[in-house]
C-alpha cells in the first residue's frame, strides 16, 4: 500500500452542456483550430479546471457568449489536462487565456478585466475595428473624444478595394493587440468632402487626431506603409490627456511609474463600456481638454463645444476645426506646428520654471519652391524638438516675466527655423493676483516685438488667455483653460474605473457609506500627501475644475487629507482608548488627562506582544487623571508632527503640559514597572502653593489611592482564593498520594509476608525432598540387598534344583526316602512369592519421588 | 460547533468560502478518526492509517487547536480527554527532535493555553500547570539527551526510551538545530524550570558562532565538530524555521539579541541571495548561486517579514510566489526560476501551507483582495485536485495532478487552520487586543488572551501573555506596587515632594538598581539609531500598494 497512486481525475464537462459555449474539456486543440474555419469572429477561453480565476471567469464568458452568439464564435478549450492536445502544444503561465481571431488574423490576446461588460466591449472591437465615419457630424463626433483617434481616408470608387485600405484595417486590428484597453479608435472616411475637414485630399492618407498638440499625418514617404508602423506611429504620437489606469492584477509598477511623473489627480467614476453616452465622463474630459489647452486654443474650443453637444446641427463654418481657417486665411503660410514644452526646472530649489511654445517657421530663412508641406508632420515637430533639446540650455536662463521668442536653425534641415517663445513662470505668480495686469501686459507688447511670423496671431501662447488673469481675489475665478502650462504643480489626470477599482478610492479616504461610486483625488507622491474632493459635492465639471485650481495656486487652501478608520468608530468603550484620526485632538489634547499613547500596527508583531501589558496598566491607573490610549497608524493619518516612523512609539502627554510630550525612551524594555516609572517620572510636578482646589484634588487623589489599595486588596482576595483552591488540590493530591503510599506500604508487606511464607515452604519441601531422597537411598540399598538375598536364593534354588534332581535320580531307586523332599519344594516356591512384592514396592516409590520434585517446582515458581 | 453571526468585517464571498474551508476540515478529519485514528495520519488512497514521526496520534493532537479555531469546543474537550488517556511517550521509537518538538510540543502547549477558552475544566494552578502542559513537558523531557554534545547543537533523532541511538548520524539540518526557542522557552516559563530555553539558547548562538564570514549558514552542520557538510545557504528547506524563529523568539520573549542576529542575516540574505525579489540559493562561503530555485518551503518568507514591518518587499516576492500557484495549482517543491518550470523529482506538492499562511499574515497589513483571491484558488485547487472519498491526498506530481497516498498531519494543522483564518478576520486569533480574559492564578492576577499570538513554525498559537502569568509574575508584582504606592504618596505630597524625598526612600531605592540597569543596556544599543524590536510605519504609497500594484524604493 506504500506505492499507492492515482492519476489526476479524468476531465469534464466546465461548461454547462447548454451554454452557447463550445467546451472542448479534452483539450482537442486540433478540433479547435477546425472550428475556426467556419466563423469570422472567434473567442478561445483556454481554462484549466482547477484554477479559481478561470471558474470566476466562466460566468462572465457565459453571460457575452449568450449576447453575441449570433456573431461570434465561442470555443472553451480545457488547456491543462495532459493527454490533451492543447497542453502539449501550448505553454501556459497563468489561467484563463482569451485569444481572439478574426478571420485569419490572430492571435489577439485579450487582458482586460475580467468582467462582461469589457470582454463584451473588446469582442465588439475585434468584430469592427474601424468605425465607419459617413458625415461630417459623425466625424466632428469622433474626433471630439478624448481618446486618440485616427482616421483613413480611402475612396471606394475606383477599385473594389482601395489601395492601402487592408493594410489601414489590419492596422486597426494590430493596435488591438498592442494597446489592449482599445484606447485608439480608427474610423474610415470615403466621402472626399468630409475627408477635407481634416485637409485629407489623397485616398490612403491616414490621420491622428489631437487635441492639445497639432494632428499629424502618416508620413508615408518616410515610413512604410504597413499595419505595423501606422499602429506603432499612432501608439508612438497619440496625446494621452487624460488617461485610464487599469491594474491587471498581477505584479506592475504602472501606478509606480505613473504617479512617480508628478502630482496625479486620480477620479473614480463607475463606467460601463457598453454604454452609449458618458455623460460624466464627457465633462470630466471637457476639463481635461481645458486643462491641457495651452495652445490652439481655437482649435480645442471647437471640440469641446461638440463635446456633450453631439446632436448639435450647427455645423458651419465657424465652428469647425481651426485649421481649416488658418489655411483659408493665410494660404502661404504654412500650418502652424507647434508644440508646448514645459523646461525642467534645472536647480531643484528653483523658484521658476520654464515655458516653450515651439514652432516649426518655414517663412524663415530660405525657402525653397519644392518646399510644400500641406499638414504639419510630426517627423517635423519631432525634428524641432531635438534641435530644440540641443539648444536647450540657452532658455534654461531666467527670462523675467516677458516672453521672449528666438528663431533657430533646424538641425537637420537648412531650410527651416523654428521660433522658440518662451517665458519664465515664477511660481508666485498666481498667488500674485493683485499685480497681474502689469506683469501680464508686459509680455504682450514683449511678444510682439518679436512677432517675425505671419502666423503670430495664432501661435500666441496659451499664457495670454483673455479672462486668464483678472485680477480677483477669488480663486475659483482663476481660469482652468492651460492651467497646465502655466502653473508649476502640473497635474497628470487619469481615470479609474470605480466598479473595478473602487479599493484605491477606499484607502484614499473614500466614505465607505456612499451608494454613487464617484471620488476624485490628488494624489503626490513625492510630498506624500493627498488631497479630496469634498465628497459632499458631487463629481461635476465645476467642482472638479475648482479643485484641479485650489491645487494650482501657490498657497493651496487644500488640506492633506487624512484617512480615518471609519470601523473604530462603533467599538464599544475599551479599557485602553481607541483613538482615531478624528477623535486625536479631543482624546490626547481636550481632554483634562495624563495620556498614554501607543502607536501600533496590527500585523507589527513588537505592538501586538505588547498588548497585555497596556490592558494591565490601563486597569491599574486610576481612569478619572489617566488615559491609556492607542492608535492604529495604518489606518489613521495624523498631522505631520504627530507622525512616528517606528512602531510601537509610546508617547505621553502630561496634564497641563500637553505640547511637552515626552517618548518612552526605545532602548528601556517595555514592560509594566518601566511605564510606571517613566509616567511617573514625566507626570507633573509643579510645586504651585496648594490651593483649596489643590486640597480638593488631593482627596479626589486620595479617594483614587484608597479605591486603587481597595481593588488590590480585592486582587489579593481573589489570588488568596486561588491559592487556597491551588492548597486545596495540592492538599487533595498530597492526601491521595499519602493514601497511595500506605496501600502501597501494605501491599509491600503481604508481599513479603508471601514472601516469607513461600520461602518456608521452599525450605520445607526441600526437607523433605532431602528426607525422601534419604528414604529412595535407603530403600535402593535394601533392595539391592533383597535383589542380592534373591539371586543368592536362586542360585540357591538353583544348585537345589540340581541337588533334587541328582537325589531324584538317586532316589528313584530307593522310594522309602521320598516324603522329605517334598517339604523342600513347598519352600523354594515361598521364596519366589517375596522377591515379586519387593520389586512392585520399589516401582511404587519411584513414582512418589517424582511427585515430589513436580510440588517442589511448582512452589519455587510462585515464589518468583 | 456553532459559530455566532458574522461580523462586520466579512462579505458574502469571505463568508461562503470559510464555510467551505470548514467542510474541507470536517471532511478529512472525519475520515481520520474513523479509518485511521489512533495511527500518526491518515492514508486517503487506501482508507487507513499508519505512524509516521512516532506513535501518537499526531494528526489528533496537530489538528486540535484548530477545532477551537474553528468553534468546536465539544470535540475539543472530547480530544483532550482521549489524549491524556491514550497517549504514550514511554515507547521505544525512533522519532525527530524537530518535528517532535513543533508538532507535539507545540501542539500540546498550545492546546493547554487554548484550553480555558474551549470551556475545558482546568485546574487552579493554570496556566502555570494542567495535563496538557505536564505532557508537552514530558515529551520534551525526551528531547533534551538528543542536546547533550559538545556544541550543544542537539542530534536530529532521539529514542524516546532509550535517548540517543549509538551510532546515531552528527549531521543535524540547520532549522534542526534552531527551532526550538518558541515552545521550549514557554514551557521554561510555565513550568518555572529553565532547562529548556537554556538548550534552545544554546543550541541558537551555536548557529550563529559557526555562520560564514559573510554572514551566511549553510543546510546541514556536524552537532560534534561543528563543520558544515551541506554549504547552501538560502531561505528554504532546511533552513527556514531558524529564522522564523530568530523573529518570533524576539517578539515573544522581547528579546533584542534574537532580533539582532535576524537582522544581520537578513542583510547577508538580500545581499547575496536576493534577486528581482526572488531568493536563491548561494554557497555559504562565496555567496555564489548554487541552485537558483524557488522551494515551495520559502513562501513563508513574506509572512515572517510582514511581522517585522517589511511589507512592501513581502508583498512584492510574494507575488511572485502567487505566479507559481497560478501555473500549477499548488507550489512545486522545487521550482526552477530561468526555465520558469517544476524540477525533476521534486514536482510535488503536499498540501503544504506556507504560501496560505503568507497570505494571512499579509491581509492583516494590507487588506489587499488579491490576497484572499489565493485563498479562493487554494480552496479551488485543493478541492479539485487533492479531494478524494477518504480525504485529501498530497499531490504527487504537480504537472499531472497524479496523488500520493498520504496525508501530513500539517494539512489539518496548518493549511485548512491558516485558510480559515484568512477567510475569518473576526475570529479570536486576530484580536487586537480590544478582548481579553483576567485569569487569577496562584501567583497573582494575570491578563490573557489579549491578541499576539505568536504561531510556532507548525502553526499552533502561543499566546505571548501566558509568559508573564508564572513564576516571574510575582516579583513584577512587587516593583509593581511599590511604584504605585509611590504613585499616589508623590501626589499626595507634591509641593514636599522634593523635600521629603528621603521618607520615600524605599521607592526610590527600589528604582536605582533598575536604572543602573537599564542605563547599561542604553550604552549597548546606542549603536542602532532605533529599538530594535519595533516595525517601520508604512510608507505613504503603500496606501495604494493593492490589487498587485508596488512601489519602487523612492531612494
Amino acid at each position: 500500500a506504500k506505492d499507492v497512486t492515482m492519476p489526476a481525475k479524468l476531465p469534464v464537462n466546465f461548461f454547462s452542456t447548454r451554454s452557447p459555449v463550445i467546451d472542448l474539456f479534452r483539450g482537442q486543440l486540433d478540433y479547435a483550430d477546425q472550428l475556426r474555419q467556419d466563423s469570422e469572429i472567434v473567442l478561445y477561453f483556454f481554462y484549466a479546471p482547477w484554477c479559481g480565476q478561470s471558474i470566476a471567469a466562466r460566468e462572465e464568458i457565459e453571460h457575452v457568449a449568450s449576447r453575441l452568439s449570433d456573431q461570434v464564435l465561442f470555443v472553451a478549450v480545457n488547456c491543462w489536462w495532459n493527454q490533451g492536445k492543447c497542453r502539449k502544444q501550448k505553454h501556459f503561465f497563468y489561467f484563463p487565456v482569451i485569444h481572439l481571431y478574426h478571420r485569419s488574423f490572430g492571435p489577439i490576446e485579450y487582458k482586460g478585466p475580467m468582467s462582461a461588460v469589457y470582454i463584451e466591449k473588446f469582442v465588439r472591437r475585434v468584430m469592427t475595428p474601424l468605425l465607419y465615419i459617413s458625415s461630417r457630424s459623425k466625424l466632428l463626433d469622433f474626433l471630439s473624444n478624448y481618446e486618440p483617434g485616427v482616421v483613413g481616408f480611402f475612396e471606394f470608387n475606383a477599385s473594389p478595394q482601395p489601395p492601402g485600405y487592408l493594410t489601414f484595417f489590419t492596422s486597426a486590428l494590430h493596435s488591438l493587440k498592442k494597446d489592449y484597453l482599445g484606447t485608439i479608435r480608427f474610423g474610415v472616411v470615403t466621402d472626399k468632402r468630409v475627408a477635407e475637414e481634416i485637409s485629407l485630399v489623397h485616398s490612403g492618407s491616414v490621420y491622428l487626431h489631437r487635441h492639445a498638440n497639432t494632428s499629424l499625418i502618416y508620413p508615408k514617404d518616410i515610413m512604410n506603409f504597413t499595419a505595423e508602423n501606422i499602429c506603432k506611429w499612432a501608439l508612438e504620437n497619440r496625446e494621452m490627456l487624460i488617461r485610464w489606469l487599469r491594474p491587471h492584477g498581477g505584479k506592475s509598477l504602472l501606478l509606480n511609474n505613473e504617479l512617480k511623473k508628478g502630482p496625479a489627480l486620480l477620479i473614480f467614476i463607475p463606467y460601463n463600456p457598453l454604454a452609449e453616452i458618458h455623460p460624466l465622463l464627457d465633462e470630466i474630459t471637457k476639463v481635461a481638454l481645458e486643462y491641457h489647452k495651452c495652445n490652439k486654443s481655437q482649435a480645442a474650443e471647437a471640440d469641446l463645444q461638440h463635446v456633450g453637444d453631439s446632436d448639435s446641427p450647427a455645423f458651419d463654418s465657424s465652428v469647425t476645426d481651426g485649421h481649416l481657417k488658418f489655411s483659408e486665411t493665410f494660404p502661404i503660410a504654412k500650418y502652424p506646428c507647434c508644440n508646448t514644452v514645459v523646461l525642467p526646472q534645472w536647480h531643484s530649489i528653483s523658484r521658476t520654471h520654464n515655458v516653450c511654445e515651439l514652432c516649426v517657421n518655414q517663412t524663415l530663412g530660405v525657402k525653397p519652391n519644392k518646399v510644400h508641406v500641406p499638414h504639419c508632420n510630426f517627423l517635423e515637430i519631432e525634428a524641432a524638438l531635438d534641435s530644440f533639446y540641443l539648444q536647450e540650455h540657452t532658455f534654461f536662463q531666467v527670462i523675467s516675466n516677458t516672453i521672449e521668442c528666438s528663431n533657430f536653425l533646424s538641425f537637420y534641415s537648412p531650410f527651416s527655423y523654428y521660433t522658440a517663445c518662451c517665458r519664465t513662470v515664477n511660481r508666485h505668480f498666481l498667488s500674485f493676483i493683485s499685480s497681474e495686469k502689469t506683469i501680464f501686459q508686459t509680455p504682450k507688447v514683449a511678444f510682439s516685438s518679436h512677432g517675425k511670423k505671419d502666423n503670430t496671431k495664432f501661435s500666441i501662447p496659451h499664457i495670454e488667455d483673455r479672462n486668464c488673469f483678472i485680477p480677483d481675489l477669488n480663486i475659483s475665478s482663476t481660469n482652468i483653460t492651460g492651467l497646465s502650462c502655466r502653473t508649476n504643480k502640473t497635474l497628470n489626470l487619469y481615470l479609474l474605473d470605480s466598479n473595478l477599482f473602487w479599493i484605491y478610492a477606499e484607502r484614499l479616504g473614500a466614505s465607505r457609506s456612499t451608494h454613487l461610486k464617484e471620488f476624485a483625488a490628488i494624489v503626490d507622491l513625492k510630498e506624500e500627501v493627498h488631497y479630496v474632493l469634498d465628497q459632499n459635492q458631487s463629481l461635476v465639471g465645476p467642482t472638479l475644475e475648482d479643485f484641479i485650481k485650489n491645487f494650482s495656486v501657490l498657497y493651496s487652501p487644500l488640506k492633506r487629507h487624512l484617512v480615518d478608520d471609519p470601523s473604530a468608530h462603533f467599538h464599544e468603550e475599551h479599557v485602553v482608548t481607541e483613538v482615531t484620526t478624528s477623535t486625536f485632538q479631543e482624546t490626547v489634547f481636550l481632554s483634562a488627562k495624563n495620556v498614554l499613547l501607543l502607536y501600533y500596527a496590527q500585523w507589527c508583531g513588537f505592538c501586538a506582544s505588547l498588548n497585555h501589558i497596556f490592558i494591565q496598566l490601563a486597569r491599574l491607573l486610576p481612569s478619572d487623571s489617566f488615559t491609556v490610549a492607542r492608535i492604529d497608524v495604518t489606518r489613521n493619518d495624523l498631522p505631520w508632527e504627530f507622525m512616528t516612523d517606528r512602531l510601537p512609539t509610546i508617547l505621553f502627554f502630561p496634564h497641563q503640559r500637553k505640547e511637552q510630550s515626552v517618548k518612552f525612551p526605545e532602548d528601556f524594555s517595555v514592560n509594566l514597572p518601566n511605564l510606571l516609572k517613566f509616567i511617573l517620572h514625566h507626570s507633573s510636578l509643579s510645586s504651585e502653593p496648594c490651593t483649596k482646589e489643590c486640597l480638593h484634588k488631593e482627596s479626589v487623589l486620595q479617594q483614587g489611592h484608597i479605591s486603587h489599595l481597595e481593588r488590590e486588596i480585592q486582587k489579593l482576595r481573589s489570588e488568596i482564593s486561588a491559592l487556597h483552591q491551588a492548597h486545596d488540590q495540592l492538599e487533595a493530591q498530597l492526601s491521595e498520594a499519602r493514601r497511595e503510599e500506605q496501600r502501597l506500604q501494605q501491599q509491600k508487606h503481604t508481599l513479603e509476608k508471601q514472601h516469607k511464607t513461600l520461602q518456608l515452604h521452599s525450605e520445607q519441601l526441600q526437607a523433605t525432598y532431602d528426607q525422601k531422597n534419604q528414604e529412595l537411598l535407603e530403600m535402593a540399598e535394601k533392595l539391592q540387598e533383597l535383589a542380592d538375598a534373591s539371586e543368592n536364593l536362586l542360585k540357591e534354588n538353583a544348585l537345589l534344583r540340581i541337588l533334587v534332581a541328582s537325589r531324584g535320580g538317586k532316589l528313584q531307586s530307593k522310594d522309602e526316602i521320598k516324603e522329605p523332599l517334598q517339604s523342600e519344594q513347598t519352600l523354594s516356591e515361598d521364596n519366589d512369592m517375596s522377591l515379586s512384592t519387593a520389586t512392585a514396592a520399589l516401582e511404587e516409590k519411584r513414582i512418589d519421588n517424582i511427585d515430589t520434585i513436580e510440588t517442589e517446582r511448582s512452589s519455587g515458581n510462585r515464589t518468583e | 460547533a456553532v459559530r455566532g453571526p458574522a461580523g462586520p468585517g466579512l462579505s458574502a464571498a469571505c463568508l461562503c468560502r470559510r464555510e467551505r474551508v470548514r467542510a474541507m476540515f470536517y471532511h478529512a478529519y472525519e475520515h481520520y478518526l474513523e479509518s485511521a485514528f489512533p495511527y500518526d495520519e491518515l492514508r486517503p488512497l487506501t482508507c487507513d492509517g499508519q505512524d509516521t514521526w512516532g506513535s501518537f496520534s499526531l494528526t489528533l493532537i496537530d489538528a486540535l487547536d484548530t477545532l477551537l479555531i474553528l468553534g468546536n469546543v465539544s470535540e475539543f474537550q472530547r480530544v483532550v480527554n482521549v489524549l491524556q488517556e491514550g497517549v504514550d511517550f514511554d515507547i521505544d521509537v525512533n522519532a525527530s527532535v524537530f518535528e517532535t518538538n513543533i508538532r507535539v510540543v507545540g501542539g500540546l502547549l498550545s492546546a493547554h493555553l487554548l484550553s480555558r477558552k474551549a470551556g475545558v475544566q482546568v485546574e487552579a494552578g493554570w496556566p502555570c500547570s494542567g495535563p496538557l502542559l505536564r505532557m508537552a513537558e514530558e515529551a520534551a523531557r525526551k528531547l533534551l539527551p538528543a542536546f547533550q554534545t559538545p556544541t550543544g547543537m542537539p542530534y536530529g533523532t532521539v529514542n524516546l526510551l532509550h535517548g540517543v541511538n549509538p551510532g546515531e548520524t552528527p549531521v543535524t539540518c540547520t532549522a534542526g538545530i534552531g527551532t526550538f526557542i518558541v515552545e521550549f522557552a514557554t514551557l521554561s516559563h510555565l513550568t518555572g524550570d529553565p532547562v529548556f530555553e537554556d538548550v534552545a539558547r544554546k543550541a541558537l548562538k551555536a548557529l550563529w558562532k559557526n555562520r560564514s564570514d559573510i554572514g551566511l549558514v549553510g543546510n546541514h552542520i556536524d552537532v560534534i565538530t561543528a563543520k558544515w557538510v551541506a554549504q547552501d545557504a538560502g531561505i528554504g528547506a532546511g533552513v527556514d524555521s531558524y529564522f522564523e524563529y530568530l523573529v518570533k523568539g524576539a517578539i515573544l520573549l522581547q528579546d533584542k539579541e534574537l532580533m539582532s542576529m535576524f537582522l544581520e542575516y537578513n542583510k547577508a540574505i538580500k545581499n547575496y541571495t536576493k534577486f528581482d525579489d526572488w531568493y536563491l540559493w548561494v554557497q555559504m562561503y562565496k555567496g555564489t548561486v548554487s541552485m537558483p530555485v524557488f522551494q515551495s518551503l520559502e513562501a513563508y518568507w513574506p509572512g515572517l517579514q510582514s511581522l517585522i514591518g517589511d511589507v512592501d518587499n513581502a508583498m512584492r516576492t510574494f507575488l511572485n510566489y502567487y505566479t507559481v500557484w497560478k501555473q500549477f495549482g499548488g507550489l512545486p517543491e522545487f521550482y526552477n526560476i530561468p526555465q520558469g518550470y517544476t524540477v525533476d523529482k521534486r514536482e510535488g506538492y503536499p498540501l503544504r501551507p506556507e504560501l496560505i499562511e503568507s497570505a494571512m499574515y499579509l491581509y492583516r497589513a494590507t487588506r489587499d483582495p488579491t490576497l484572499l483571491e489565493l485563498g479562493r484558488d487554494a480552496v479551488e485547487s485543493i478541492e479539485k485536485i487533492s479531494k478524494v472519498d477518504c480525504g485529501f491526498a498530497t499531490i504527487k506530481d504537480l504537472r499531472d495532478h497524479r496523488l500520493d497516498n498520504r496525508m501530513e498531519s500539517f494539512f489539518l494543522a496548518e493549511t485548512i487552520k491558516y485558510l480559515y483564518l484568512l477567510f475569518d478576520p473576526d475570529n479570536f486569533i486576530h484580536n487586537d487586543g480590544s478582548d481579553f480574559d483576567v485569569v487569577v492564578t496562584p501567583y497573582g492576577e494575570c491578563v490573557l488572551n489579549a491578541g499576539g499570538y505568536i504561531f510556532n513554525t507548525e502553526a499552533h498559537p502561543i499566546d505571548p501573555a501566558a509568559l508573564h502569568c508564572c513564576r516571574k509574575r510575582k516579583e513584577e508584582q512587587w516593583e509593581v506596587e511599590d511604584l504605585m504606592r509611590e504613585f499616589y504618596s508623590r501626589k499626595k505630597t507634591k509641593k514636599f515632594t522634593l523635600k521629603r524625598a528621603p521618607d520615600h526612600g524605599e521607592g526610590e531605592n527600589a528604582k536605582d538598581p533598575e536604572d543602573a540597569s537599564s542605563e547599561k543596556e542604553k550604552r549597548n544599543s546606542k549603536k542602532s539609531s532605533h529599538s530594535l524590536l519595533s516595525c517601520p510605519s508604512q510608507s505613504f504609497n503603500s496606501k495604494l500598494a493593492v490589487l498587485g500594484q508596488v512601489f519602487l524604493d523612492n531612494t
